[in-house]
């Protein structure tokens, strides 16, 4: 239907007065979204109608408006309660899903989050780990460094302690610095011992053997004490965790300082 | 203020399509049925008596006509027209399915109760004439207007019972309507202005 003939036909007249059957009604509801002027002529049309019944109005008994407020009431009290416990039910089945959603979502993130944390954990006692690693780096690095500088300084001698004959192999190398008062020496070629033994180094004192500390040998580089106006450095073999007094039988090596 | 000029200022007021209050008719709110029954239910009941002529049979399809744009509102398409003109439809539906039931007709056809009926209905015969501004139209258009909108007659229908061409019958529609329109012309500017305004 074409909107001249809808105009020339008087379609819109038959349209409000409900005489089109269903197809035509359809192609009226069509043709009026396609054009808003033959919207508007509907509506002045309907106004007119709708203006002149107003004018002819009857008021009707109150029984009509009683009754039927009564019966409207009692139709919603009697499909609300039912709609209502569908769509509740509706509700219902939408609330527990959601709740399963954030159950699921819940456990998930609390998977996620213990595993965060458990990894985070790992992370710090890496980092922990890598500071202590750091730390002992520095360390190692500061006591190489002081003990390059002492070794390079032109102040410092170097005295080679070779094994006797009770020990031929062992080679100990030291470094004696007066002015700085120190002692250090190298372990490298002085073989282990048992785990009832130890290494002890000793300063002779005009006669006297004085304590400079037990030898290491883990280390390589060693800071023994220094004692003052030192003759000789002597290393004996004593019990483990050294000895009071030098065990005379028992020396390795000795060297006379300058 | 005499009464039709009453109903006309009523009118005017009743006439803006109170979009809320039908979206709340659609979701059922009683109150809504109530407002929009005090809103339209005259103009109806006028249309029903005046097709039927049988006031008791009208308040039943008042109440009916109600019951249906109660139960059916959500069916309502604020596209296709205006909120009276579908309660108009089903008012007009109800009424010519009442009087087209046999049953109906063979009350009609017992002359003791039908002669009571007319008694008792004289009264309101009077009341269902045809008042205001419709009365300043020529008799035939009024007439036209008449079969069609308030005896509920098809055109078709309607164009026999003037013995006139449907072509000519719907002209007069046209006419009518058009007059009705030169009558109304400052309430119908005022309205599509406000209208306008509105959407």
């Amino acid at each position: 239907m074409d909107k001249t003939y809808i105009q020339d036909q008087g379609i819109l007249e038959l349209y409000v007065l409900g005489e089109l059957n269903e197809s035509e009604q359809q192609q009226v509801e069509e043709a009026l979204t396609q054009y808003p002027d033959l919207r508007s002529e509907l509506e002045r049309i309907e106004i007119k109608f709708e203006t002149l019944a107003f004018e002819q109005a009857i008021e009707a008994p109150d029984s009509v408006k009683n009754a039927l407020l009564k019966e409207a009431s009692l139709m919603n009290s009697k499909t609300l309660p039912l709609s209502y416990t569908k769509n509740n039910r509706s509700y219902m089945a939408i609330a527990a899903s959601i709740t399963g959603l954030l159950l699921v979502g819940s456990i998930y993130l609390y998977l996620e989050w213990t595993t965060a944390k458990n990894k985070l954990k790992l992370v710090e006692d890496q980092n922990k780990e890598l500071n202590i690693k750091i730390d002992d780096l520095a360390n190692d690095l500061d006591t190489t460094r002081s003990l390059f500088a002492l070794i390079n300084n032109p102040n410092t001698e170097k005295y080679i302690l070779k094994g006797n004959e009770l020990m031929p192999d062992a080679k100990v190398i030291s470094y004696v610095n007066n002015s700085e008062k120190s002692v250090v020496i190298n372990t490298e070629y002085l073989p282990e011992l048992d785990n009832e033994h130890d290494y002890q180094m000793w300063a002779d004192v005009q006669g006297e053997m004085i304590d400079m500390g037990i030898i290491d040998t883990h280390q390589t580089m060693l800071a023994m004490n220094y004692i003052e106006n030192s003759e000789s450095l002597n290393i004996t073999i004593e019990p483990a965790g050294g000895n009071d007094h030098p065990t005379v039988s028992k020396l390795i090596t000795n060297v006379y300082l300058k | 203020m005499d009464e039709s000029l009453l109903y006309f200022v009523k009118s005017l007021t009743f006439m803006s399509d109170d979009k809320a209050l039908i979206l709340k008719l659609k979701s059922k709110d009683e109150t809504a049925l109530s407002l929009v029954y005090d809103k339209y239910s005259a103009a109806l009941y006028g249309v029903i008596i005046r097709m039927c002529k049988d006031e008791d049979a009208a308040k039943n399809l008042l109440q009916d006509t109600f019951m249906t744009i109660w139960e059916k509102s959500d069916r309502y398409d604020f596209e296709k027209g205006r909120f009276y003109t579908w309660a108009y439809r089903i008012a007009k539906n109800k009424t010519l399915n009442f009087l087209r039931k046999p049953n109906h007709l063979i009350q009609i056809a017992d002359l003791s109760v039908y002669k009571d009926r007319t008694e008792d209905v004289t009264r309101n015969i009077d009341d269902l004439k045809l008042k205001g501004t419709i009365k300043r139209l020529e008799p035939h258009h009024q007439k036209a207007i008449e079969l069609v909108y308030f005896n509920g007659l098809t055109h078709r229908e309607a164009h026999e019972e003037m013995n006139v061409p449907l072509g000519t019958f719907k002209s007069y529609i046209r006419q009518a309507l058009k007059q009705l329109q030169e009558s109304y012309v400052t309430v119908i500017a005022f309205l599509m202005i406000l209208i306008e305004g509105i959407r």
